[in-house]
């Protein structure tokens, strides 16, 4: 089919209508770059989109925005958060059985167990992408502050997944501070770029992903400063960590 | 209460190109700053779609986790994440449905979402507008019938046979009622809100 027969079918498309033949025409017009047809289904997904902004206002809860920002590691949790969570989700499940009998008191603790299984859920996540990270083909690691007092620990290194920080003695940061990462690069003369913000345990230690790939070829180490709570552009104090990326042997 | 969500967004999309540079540097906050900026907007679509606040709450979850891990082919340059956004959020809920309806996903639809570079080239301003009160009037012009359809279309991801099924209609005129719909809607958004 040529464009022209296709005029009909691009919203029907956009909003997951179209039949075939038409369909897989538009599809196949799509990835082949046919101008025409791209330039048909940019008009049809605004339509689209301008219907979904027309949904009636509704507001989730503020526990939310916390959830999705937990998810990607801004809010640290302990190690052992999850086992922890899973005997806390266990008591809550006795206890409510235990009470079978007061459906109101019963409810109350199915709706928390509901909110702890996905904070579960979301924290078992972070921890397999830390795993798969540490289990990757192309991992590496370098330690770093093995001869100085503090802090130390380890900085597992993956091009495509990203880097994952594990260190100890890492003072939590003082009120309106926090840590944050820096791509240290190669070339002399450039500057450092931000990587993150992190906080680190009452404890001292940290365990702290920097999704997404990183160019060994550019990025010479990962470093930490400690910095105001908002972030800054470009470090403000002396490196408290500095791990240098080690790229995977050939 | 209808334009809302859209006038939420309305004060952040010049800087939608931003964002979208700060989130494929793998910033925390730039995610932050997106569910700020499209939070509500995702959730009263969802909502709309899933009728239940805290699945819908969960599959809010997933659409900005989804965009999160796939914002890099993202063109910052063109970009208007925000369709592409909604795009996620409304088939992660017609996926949900589908999925409690046992009903099959709709396959090419979800593949759309994963190429985010297919929502690049809108414009910035699409979701944050006066076109929402064009789009208000323009749904507002359609016939009972014809909105219903869209509605069911888009809001709960019936084929135009399933539609012809649930109410009992022949599918021929199910197919008209759609494209009659999709004409006004055509008609009355062309010139404003879907020029190029």
């Amino acid at each position: 089919m040529n464009c022209p027969e296709l005029r009909d079918h691009y919203e029907l498309y956009a909003l997951g209508l179209a039949e075939n033949p038409e369909r897989d025409e538009i599809r196949a017009h799509l990835d082949r770059g046919c101008e025409v047809c791209m330039l048909e289904m940019k008009r049809a997904r605004e339509l689209a989109a301008l219907l979904g902004g027309s949904s009636a206002s509704a507001a989730p809860s503020p526990k939310l925005r916390r959830r999705i920002l937990a998810s990607v590691g801004v809010e640290q949790r302990a190690f052992g958060w999850a086992p922890l969570l899973a005997g806390t989700t266990a008591m809550f499940l006795a206890a409510a059985i235990y009470f079978g009998g007061r459906e109101w008191d019963f409810s109350r603790q199915v709706v928390r167990l509901t909110e702890q299984s996905r904070v579960q859920i979301i924290e078992l996540t972070r921890l397999n992408e830390a795993v798969q990270l540490m289990n990757g083909a192309d991992t590496t690691v370098t330690s770093f502050g093995e001869k100085k007092p503090v802090p130390k620990g380890k900085l597992y290194y993956n091009p495509a997944k990203g880097a994952l920080l594990i260190a100890s003695n890492l003072p939590p940061a003082p009120a309106g501070k926090a840590y944050e990462f820096w791509y240290i690069p190669k070339a002399k003369g450039a500057s450092p770029a931000r990587a993150g913000m992190f906080q680190s345990q009452s404890d001292g230690t940290v365990m702290q992903m920097i999704p997404g790939p990183i160019d060994a070829n550019t990025t010479a180490a990962i470093a930490v400063t400690l910095e105001n709570e908002t972030g800054v552009d470009a470090p403000t104090s002396t490196p408290v960590i500095v791990a240098p990326l080690a790229p995977a042997i050939q | 209460m209808f334009l809302l969500p859209i006038l939420l967004a309305l004060r952040a999309t010049e800087a939608d190109a931003a964002l979208i540079v700060r989130l494929q540097r793998r910033e925390p906050q730039a995610l932050a700053d997106l569910y700020d900026r499209y939070g509500r907007l995702a959730y009263a679509l969802i909502l709309r779609v899933v009728r239940d606040t805290g699945i819908a709450e969960d599959l809010v979850q997933e659409t900005f986790l989804r965009v999160w891990n796939r914002v890099q082919g993202f063109d910052a340059q063109k970009g208007a994440i925000g369709p592409w956004l909604l795009a996620v959020a409304r088939n992660r809920a017609i996926d949900y449905i589908r999925s409690a309806g046992g009903r099959e996903r709709n396959t090419v639809e979800f593949e759309e979402t994963g190429h985010p570079s297919l929502y690049t080239d809108m414009e910035p301003d699409i979701l944050a507008s006066d076109k929402a009160r064009i789009v208000k009037a323009a749904v507002e012009k359609l016939s009972s019938h014809q909105r219903q359809v869209i509605e069911l279309a888009y809001f709960e991801g019936l084929s135009q046979t399933e539609m012809a099924e649930r109410m009992g209609q022949p599918l021929g005129t199910v197919k008209t009622w759609v494209r009659a719909a999709l004409k006004t809607l055509r008609d009355e958004l062309g010139a404003q809100a879907v020029s190029v």
